[in-house]
């Protein structure tokens, strides 16, 4: 928890760990050339936690993940898997990882492929072809094992990576965008592959943009930006009903007055207001008022996800007059 | 042991392999054609045993620098893409969160195409030398030797290549190697002709380049192996055959070849350590 956190969420919550962390990193810092990529960031994750890691791009989520499984070196700080140091080969003994762009070889099979992990992994021999029926059948690629990568679509080749992750069912698992390339069937059956490992007690760590995705998936959320951790919660605490994204031609004090009758605003632009209602109901009346007193409402958008609103919130708080908050490298 | 195994997997996977057996059964047969024909003429023409001496000599020592100058450049191509093709494609990031070391993962690639380059180049020399043995009785100094040396030369260019390939790209790694290996063939050219028109200065060139890059200095040394004793013997050869050598290769050579591997290899293993993937 950096001291920026606290101070910009007051409604963090630490969880109580019942048991040691199975990844800890502590002031982990990475700076490319003068651009500080990742700053002092702390983060534990217990074995049985789904922890959901957001933020814009750029915001040092894939460095914090490759500092964290030792592949790129920290300039400061630590990180441990299972108490061991991440730099050590040692420490990745019991991890799976599948990166965000995972490249095999296109003339292996995808048997060859897990086979060949299999071993990396350090399983015995005789245990390869077991494991490798068991995750192949497990990410939805039975029958289709001894076809060639090459011939394969992006979504069967981020389920081999998934069913790579998965070999020798590790305690740890660090998944990078893993549904990106999928169907909506594709992701919701990794959706209950990684609520099935929660539940088997295994750690994921999860990077995605799909904060709906997160939501449903995570225990736990960690937002990042610019390199630091501005929230880290548990997903039960977040906000509940009642956020709409109002958009009007233009937004004024007036206006602000008006709508924080209806409810909080939580933060708003030139055009655009998201308000936590007081009454969820109260959308239309408050859209009356607002034409009644001249307002031109363009839209007016109950928010889907209530991560969403907490991740707009906190991405453009930082970033009060950046218009591309939230979508900048 | 797995990604050593998985080195070599993926070369005959790439083709490289095949290509390389179709290659070199290419290069051995015309070696053969060229060779039987050349040597048929000169025997016919001339019945004195030191122009067909001299003829098979030169015949094998060209046709075995084409050799070596094939097996560079697979060497060359191998160990640029061995490591910097894997991270460049993200491959690596999956095989290197695994529990293995950097060097080791490093150590099994290089042994791999390091070994791919050696197979060849033996494999090669041997098919030179069994044509030439038999269509004209050819019998160089120490065939063993000979190849011995060629395989320290591909190893110095895996070592060199995969060294350079764990922070440039492919293609910068291979255009470095390919460039030090030109050069020093360049210096290798001086020496010989500075021993020609006897001009020490231009012999010394020559030396301090093999330094920076041992390659054609270790050719040299295998072409003193490649020739018969007749040859070397002979009052009238002058300073030999251009791009061969007609003293053997000092120790000192040797060593410093071995030493340049065993740098390359640690700072390879360094380097690689310490980059973020």
């Amino acid at each position: 928890m950096t001291p920026n956190s606290a101070t910009r969420d007051p409604a963090t919550v630490t969880t109580v760990p019942t048991a040691a962390p199975v990844l800890r990193a502590e002031g982990l810092t990475k700076r490319f050339g003068s651009a500080v990529a990742v700053d002092g960031l702390d983060l534990a994750i217990h074995p049985g936690e789904v922890v959901g890691l957001l933020g814009p791009n750029g915001a040092g989520k894939t460095t914090t993940v490759k500092m964290l499984l030792g592949l790129t070196r920290p300039d400061e700080g630590t990180a441990w898997i299972h108490g061991i140091d991440a730099a050590s080969p040692a420490a990745r003994r019991g991890v799976g990882y599948l990166p965000e762009a995972f490249a095999q070889p296109a003339w292996a099979t995808g048997e060859e492929v897990l086979r060949h992990h299999a071993a990396l992994a350090g399983l015995r021999r005789d245990a390869w072809a077991e494991e490798v029926t068991r995750v192949i059948h497990r990410v939805g690629l039975a029958g289709r094992g001894h076809e060639r990568v090459g011939g394969y679509s992006k979504g069967m080749r981020q389920r081999l990576g998934l069913a790579a992750a998965l070999i020798g069912e590790p305690g740890v698992v660090v998944l990078d965008e893993p549904t990106s390339a999928m169907d909506p069937i594709g992701r919701k059956e990794v959706r209950d592959m990684v609520a099935d490992l929660g539940r088997a007690g295994t750690a994921v760590l999860l990077n995605s943009h799909l904060l709906g995705e997160v939501e449903q998936m995570c225990d736990r959320v960690v937002v990042m930006d610019r390199g630091r951790v501005l929230t880290d919660r548990p997903v039960d605490h977040l906000p509940g009903g009642g956020e709409v994204r109002l958009t009007v031609d233009a937004v004024d004090a007036d206006l602000l007055a008006l709508v924080g009758g209806f409810g909080a605003v939580g933060h708003h632009d030139a055009r655009t207001v998201l308000v936590t209602l007081d009454d969820a109901d109260a959308a239309p009346e408050m859209v009356v008022a607002l034409a009644a007193a001249g307002a031109r409402v363009r839209a007016m958008v109950p928010l889907q996800s209530s991560l969403e609103e907490l991740f707009l919130q906190l991405v453009h708080d930082r970033h009060p007059h950046d218009p591309a908050a939230g979508g900048r490298r | 042991m797995t990604v050593l195994l998985g080195a070599l997997r993926e070369a005959a996977n790439r083709k490289v392999l095949p290509i390389g057996l179709v290659v070199s059964f290419g290069f051995v047969g015309l070696f053969w054609l060229g060779f039987a024909t050349a040597f048929g003429r000169v025997t016919a023409e001339t019945g004195d045993d030191f122009s067909q001496v001299a003829a098979a000599t030169i015949m094998t020592v060209l046709g075995l620098y084409a050799v070596q100058f094939l097996a560079a450049f697979l060497a060359i191509l191998l160990a640029a893409g061995s490591v910097a093709g894997e991270l460049d494609s993200g491959r690596a990031l999956a095989v290197l969160a695994r529990p293995v070391a950097r060097w080791s993962w490093l150590a099994q690639r290089g042994l791999a195409f390091g070994g791919l380059a050696v197979t060849y180049v033996s494999v090669m020399s041997v098919g030179v030398l069994v044509v030439a043995a038999t269509v004209g009785g050819y019998g160089p100094l120490s065939a063993t030797r000979a190849i011995a040396l060629l395989a320290l030369e591909m190893v110095v260019l895996v070592a060199l290549g995969v060294a350079l390939s764990t922070r440039l790209s492919t293609v910068a790694s291979g255009v470095v190697v390919v460039a030090l290996y030109g050069l020093a063939w360049l210096a290798g050219i001086m020496e010989f002709v500075g021993r020609a028109v006897d001009n020490p200065a231009l012999e010394r060139i020559g030396v301090v380049v093999s330094l920076v890059m041992p390659t054609d200095a270790l050719w040299r040394g295998a072409s003193f192996y490649l020739q018969p004793a007749a040859f070397l013997l002979a009052p009238d050869t002058g300073p030999g055959i251009p791009f061969a050598a007609v003293a053997p290769p000092s120790t000192a050579l040797i060593i410093w070849a071995m030493g340049y591997v065993t740098v390359c290899a640690w700072v390879a293993a360094k380097s690689l350590g310490a980059r973020d993937l």
